[in-house]
């Protein structure tokens, strides 16, 4: 890609300072969708000397650097424990191997890219965004912010919960882009259900939420109406991949499929 | 600008530009044996080894690998012609164009993961694509180098 510079900043605050110079700079993740989504830049700023890629245990949460790579946090002990492992069952069916050595979790969330197999089980689970200058938003409220950002993501902050979980990527070959990804968690009787690749960016499903949060036990009619409504309430659209008629059908049976599971 | 790193043992230094792509910069230096093929991250014939981990040179900044450790199959020729010699055995090689990727895959996953399950071995390479063989007499290749090497 054209560039004219590259640089790689010592501090958090040397960072910000670059990313403010110029709307043509831009925050470095891993780079892999670089020639997809950008075709030049003024100066690529790389956030790899900051210290931002380890996964810490803070107790009640995990603290998830923003340089880490998919695969080291595809491998992680502390990630495997959440809700059944949905977030390992997600991001290892991101391509192969060697991209999610090079991919990293912050650049995958703050492209917020439609097709993203992260965000959706991210959404799908309690997820805090930290960014510098200090601010901290839900994840679910910075999908929803509109326009260019001039803070920088460092940390992705998941809550540890152990209840069930269910994702599913329904893809037409290994290495495709989601034509619909789906997931539901469930701790106690609480439900979050996640949608991406509508084409658009993942969003929950609340309506579907309302019809089953709250109860012990999960009736067919009721699962039926939650996986109906999560078909209704959000956009779909066509795309080459698949038509928004399919993509609603495939919602309707893997809301249905998740719920039967997660509610056992 | 200049960007200093470790290739195949040797400390290099070379002039790139700010948004060059490691494939790129290793190729304009005779580094063939990586491939380019789709050139968007896709198909894992640009794999290259990172401080011992494989990555997609194609879409991998040249810039970021200052300071680390670079391994293309010119290193490891010795390895790579074992690996070869049961693809030859299977009759998993046909045109050859995945292979260099592929093998750097597999030394890796020799590496990563002791006694990998089936589903282990093929999850590790599912990125490096190839339209050749059909896969079946690749795997089987894959296997019997990991339990020879046992």
């Amino acid at each position: 890609m054209e560039a004219n510079r590259y640089l790689r900043p010592a501090t958090l605050e040397e960072a910000h300072q670059l990313l403010l110079q110029d709307a043509k700079n831009i925050l470095l993740g891993g780079g892999l969708w670089l020639k997809k989504s950008t075709s030049s830049a003024n100066a690529l700023i790389d956030l790899s000397a900051l210290g931002l890629d380890q996964i810490k245990n803070t107790g009640d949460h995990i603290e998830v650097g923003a340089m880490v790579s998919l695969r080291d946090f595809e491998m992680s002990p502390l990630v495997k424990n959440i809700q059944g492992g949905i977030l390992v069952s997600a991001v290892s069916q991101i391509m192969g191997v060697a991209f999610r050595n090079g991919a990293t979790v912050g650049g995958s969330v703050a492209g917020k890219f439609p097709f993203s197999d992260l965000i959706t089980p991210l959404l799908a689970l309690d997820t805090t965004l930290i960014f510098y200058p200090k601010k901290e938003l839900g994840l679910a409220d910075f999908l929803n912010q509109k326009g260019r950002s001039s803070d920088i993501l460092t940390h992705v902050v998941i809550k540890k919960s152990t209840g069930r979980a269910f994702f599913k990527k329904v893809k037409t070959t290994a290495l495709d882009f989601a034509v619909i990804n789906v997931a539901i968690s469930r701790l106690n009787n609480e439900y979050r259900i996640a949608i991406g690749s509508r084409p658009s960016v993942a969003a929950l499903a609340v309506k579907a939420m309302d019809t089953v949060n709250g109860m012990k036990a999960l009736s067919d009619e009721q699962i039926a109406q939650a996986a109906t409504l999560a078909s209704e309430e959000l956009l779909y659209a066509s795309t080459n991949a698949a038509s928004a008629e399919y993509r609603k059908a495939l919602v309707r049976a893997y809301i249905k499929r998740g719920l039967e599971e997660v509610s056992k | 600008m200049k960007v200093s790193f470790v290739l195949n043992g040797r400390n290099i230094s070379y002039e790139i530009a700010p948004g060059e792509y490691l494939a790129d910069t290793l190729r304009a230096n005779h580094i063939l044996s990586v491939k380019k093929a789709c050139d968007e991250a896709a198909c894992g014939a640009c794999t290259v080894l990172l401080d011992g981990r494989p990555i997609l040179s194609c879409s991998f900044l040249s810039a970021r690998v200052e300071g680390r450790s670079v391994t293309t199959v010119e290193a490891v020729q010795d390895e790579v012609s074992e690996i070869s010699d049961f693809f030859s055995d299977e009759g998993a090689d046909q045109c050859g164009f995945c292979n260099t990727g592929l093998a750097l895959t597999i030394l890796a996953l020799r590496n990563e993961l002791k006694n990998p399950t089936d589903e282990e071995i093929k999850h590790f390479v599912v990125g490096n694509l190839c339209r050749c063989t059909g896969y079946q007499a690749q795997f089987k290749a894959i296997k019997r180098y990991l339990e020879a090497h046992k």
